[in-house]
C-alpha cells in the first residue's frame, strides 16, 4: 500500500469525527446567527442580518466583548507571573526532582474546575480562611473577595497554572545553565543575565502559556458564572444565559461566532510575536 | 596586554557527604602562561577551572588573581573570559550581538563596541559572518565565536573547558594551533581543561596532570612525557608497555628477563616502556642499552607505524616502528633482539598512583 494511501486510511476515522461532531456543529451555529428569534423563543426563517444588527444597537454586547478581553488579557497576566518563577524553578531543579515537581503542579488538574472554583468560595467567602486571616491581622472590614471579579480573577489564575507552567516548562529548551553562566562571566550580573538571556530564550514559552490562557480564560463559563455571582458578564456567560435563559439561540450564535473571531485574532497575534521572537 | 598572575591556594571542594572532588590543590600560573588541566574525566580539572571562574563555590582556599583575593567574587565581577565545552552562545544573537556582549555590561559607547567586535572578528577570521545566528555556523566557527566572545573583552585570565572536544580530529588540530596563536600573540594567561593528552601537550607551557582531586604531576609537556613521576601519569600521557617487576638496586626483572634501570627502587615495582623507544635489533653497543631477545608475535600496520608484539622471556613488549620503503617488515614467528635506552626503562613503585 503506498504510504498516502495508509496516511489517508489512518487520518480518514478521525478526519470524519471531526467533521460530524466540530465542523458541522460550527457551520450550523454560524448559519443560526443568521436568523432571528420569534417572542415564543422559537427560531424564525432566516436569512435575515437583523441578530447581528443587534450588537450596534446595543453597546451592551460590544461591550461585553471589550470586558471579555480585558479580563482574559488580567488574567493571563496575572497566570505567567505567578507560573513563571515556578516553571523556572522546576526547570533549573535536579532531574530526579522535576519530574516529582511537574507532577505536583498538575495535580490540580486531576479536580475539576467546578469542584475547585467552589473550594474558593469556600476559601474566598465572607467567612472563609482569607477573609478570617485579614481580620486576625487587624483589618476592620476584609475586602469582597466572592461574587465579584477579584473571586473570579483568583479562581480562573489558580485553574490555569498547571496548563501555564506545562507551556512555559516546553519553551524553555534554549534555556541552559552553561549559556546563563557565560552571560555571568562576560560580566552581567544576575538580574541583567535575566533580562538579556533568560527572558528572550523563555520568550517562546511566554507566548504559548498566554495564548492558552486567554484562550480558556475568554470561553471559561463555570468560574464567572458561579464566582461572579452575577455581576461579572463575560461571552461564554452571556452565550449561556441568552441559549438557556433567553432562549434566544440566534443572539447566542453570533455571540460565539463573535468569541470565534476573538480566539482567530490571538492566534494570528501569536504567530505574528513568535515569528518575531524567533527571527 | 600585560599578563596576569593567577594564584591557587589549598583550593579545594567537596559536595555534601561525598570525597572530596578538588582536594588541598595549590599552583601559580605565570604571566602569559598557559596551563593545562590534563586527566581521565572525575579528576576534578573541570571543577578547578568553574571554581577558578566563579562558577562554582569554593569549599576552602583561595583564587588571587595578581595577589588580589578573588575567592569571594561572584563570576560577573572576576573579569575572565571562558569559553565551554558546548560553546554557550547566545542563539537569540547574531555573531556580532554574542561578541558585543560582554563590552555592553562593561557599558561601553556603541561604536567603540563596533569597533572592537569587528576586530575581535577579525582575530578569529569571521568577520564575514557577523550577522549570522549561531544555529548557522559549523561547529568550528562557533568555536570561533564564543573565543571572539571571551577574548573581545580583554579578560585577565583566559579559561577555556574542553573547547576542542565537540570538534572533528582534522579541525581540532587547525583550531589547537590557532588558539595557541592568538593566546600567544595576546600574551593572555591561560588556563586550559583537556582530558586529551596530545592537546595538552601540543598546546601547553606547563601541565598539571590531575588524579582524584589532586595533581599528580605538574611540568612542562617534556617533563611529563619523558620524566613521569608516577605510574598514573606515564601511563596517561602517551602509551607504554606496562609490566609487573621486582626491582633491585638499578635491576628489574620481569618474567624471566632482567635488565637495567635508573632510580633506587627496590621490592614490587611497574616497570614502562614506551613503544617507539623499543627499537628491533641488536643494541649499538655501549652501556646504556638493555637489550631482550624473543620472536615476532603479531604485526599491525597502521599506515605511518608498523606496530610488532614481540614476546620476550616471558612477558609481551609492544614495538612501534615508523613505516619507510624499502625497509623489509618483520613477520610473525621470526626471531628479534629490541633493545631500548636504561633511561627509558621507567620504574615505579608497586601500588602506587
Amino acid at each position: 500500500m503506498r504510504p498516502a494511501v495508509l496516511a489517508g486510511l489512518l487520518l480518514g476515522p478521525a478526519l470524519l469525527v471531526n467533521l460530524g461532531t466540530f465542523l458541522v456543529p460550527i457551520i450550523n451555529l454560524a448559519l443560526l446567527s443568521f436568523n432571528e428569534v420569534r417572542p415564543s423563543g422559537g427560531v424564525g426563517p432566516g436569512p435575515t442580518l437583523s441578530t447581528w444588527a443587534i450588537l450596534f444597537d446595543d453597546p451592551y454586547y460590544m461591550e461585553i466583548v471589550g470586558n471579555s478581553i480585558g479580563v482574559s488579557v488580567m488574567v493571563t497576566g496575572f497566570t505567567v507571573l505567578a507560573g513563571y518563577p515556578v516553571a523556572l524553578f522546576i526547570h533549573r531543579a535536579a532531574a530526579r526532582w522535576r519530574n516529582l515537581l511537574v507532577v505536583a503542579c498538575i495535580s490540580p488538574l486531576l479536580v475539576s474546575a467546578v469542584v475547585r472554583t467552589y473550594g474558593w468560595m469556600v476559601i474566598l467567602g465572607d467567612n472563609g480562611i482569607v477573609a478570617a486571616a485579614l481580620r486576625g491581622l487587624g483589618m476592620a472590614k476584609a475586602p469582597r473577595m466572592v461574587f465579584n471579579l477579584t473571586g473570579v480573577a483568583i479562581a480562573l489564575v489558580e485553574i490555569l497554572m498547571p496548563t501555564m507552567i506545562l507551556c512555559l516548562l516546553a519553551g524553555f529548551g534554549r534555556l541552559n545553565a552553561s549559556v546563563e553562566e557565560a552571560a555571568a562571566s562576560l560580566g552581567a550580573p544576575p538580574w541583567r543575565v535575566f533580562l538579556r538571556v533568560v527572558l528572550p530564550l523563555s520568550l517562546p514559552g511566554i507566548l504559548l502559556g498566554c495564548l492558552l490562557a486567554f484562550v480558556l480564560t475568554v470561553s471559561s463559563f463555570i468560574t464567572p458564572k458561579l464566582l461572579g455571582g452575577g455581576r461579572v458578564i463575560l461571552l461564554a456567560t452571556e452565550i449561556y444565559d441568552q441559549a438557556i435563559v433567553t432562549l434566544n439561540w440566534p443572539l447566542a450564535a453570533v455571540l460565539s461566532v463573535l468569541s470565534l473571531g476573538v480566539f482567530g485574532l490571538a492566534l494570528l497575534l501569536y504567530g505574528r510575536v513568535l515569528r518575531l521572537v524567533e527571527a | 596586554m600585560a599578563g596576569t598572575r593567577l594564584v591557587l591556594e589549598g583550593l579545594s571542594k567537596s559536595f555534601a557527604g561525598g570525597p572530596p572532588v578538588v582536594a588541598a590543590l595549590s599552583l601559580v600560573v605565570e604571566p602569559g602562561e598557559m596551563l593545562g588541566f590534563l586527566g581521565p574525566s572525575g579528576c576534578g580539572k573541570t571543577t578547578t577551572l568553574r571554581m577558578i571562574g566563579g562558577l562554582t563555590p569554593a569549599s576552602a582556599g583561595r583564587v588571587l588573581v595578581d595577589g588580589r583575593d578573588v575567592t569571594a567574587l561572584p563570576p560577573h565581577r572576576r573579569d575572565m573570559g571562558i569559553v565551554f565545552q558546548n560553546y554557550a552562545l547566545f542563539p537569540h544573537m547574531d555573531v556580532a550581538g554574542n561578541v558585543a556582549f560582554g563590552l555592553e555590561m562593561r557599558g561601553m559607547k556603541r561604536p567603540e563596541i563596533g569597533e572592537r567586535v569587528a576586530r575581535a572578528l577579525d582575530l578569529v577570521q569571521l568577520g564575514h559572518l557577523a550577522k549570522r545566528r549561531p544555529k548557522e555556523l559549523s561547529g568550528g566557527q562557533q568555536q570561533r565565536v564564543a573565543l571572539a566572545r571571551a577574548l573581545v573583552i580583554e579578560p585577565s585570565i583566559l579559561l577555556l573547558d574542553e573547547p576542542l572536544s565537540n570538534l572533528d580530529a582534522k579541525l581540532r588540530e587547525d583550531m589547537r594551533s590557532e588558539i595557541r596563536d592568538i593566546q600567544q600573540r595576546l600574551g593572555i594567561t591561560t588556563v586550559f581543561v583537556t582530558h586529551d593528552q596530545a592537546e595538552a601537550l601540543a598546546l601547553c607551557d606547563r601541565i598539571a596532570v590531575m588524579h582524584g582531586g589532586k595533581i599528580a604531576q605538574l611540568g612542562t609537556p617534556h617533563t611529563i612525557y619523558e620524566h613521569p613521576a608516577t605510574e598514573f601519569v606515564a601511563d596517561f600521557v602517551g602509551r607504554s608497555n606496562r609490566f609487573s617487576a621486582m626491582a633491585a638496586g638499578g635491576m628489574v626483572t620481569m618474567g624471566a628477563l632482567s635488565v637495567r634501570a635508573p632510580g633506587d627502587v627496590r621490592g614490587a615495582a611497574t616497570v614502562m616502556i614506551r613503544p617507539h623507544r623499543i627499537a628491533l635489533g641488536a643494541a649499538p653497543g655501549g652501556g646504556e642499552w638493555n637489550e631482550a631477545t624473543g620472536a615476532i608475535a603479531r604485526v599491525t600496520y597502521v599506515g605511518d607505524m608498523l606496530a610488532c608484539e614481540v614476546a620476550a622471556g616471558g612477558v609481551t613488549f609492544l614495538v612501534e616502528r615508523p613505516t619507510q620503503p624499502g625497509l623489509a617488515d618483520p613477520r610473525p614467528g621470526e626471531a628479534a633482539t629490541l633493545h631500548w635506552r636504561v633511561s627509558d626503562t621507567l620504574v615505579f613503585p608497586a601500588g602506587g598512583g
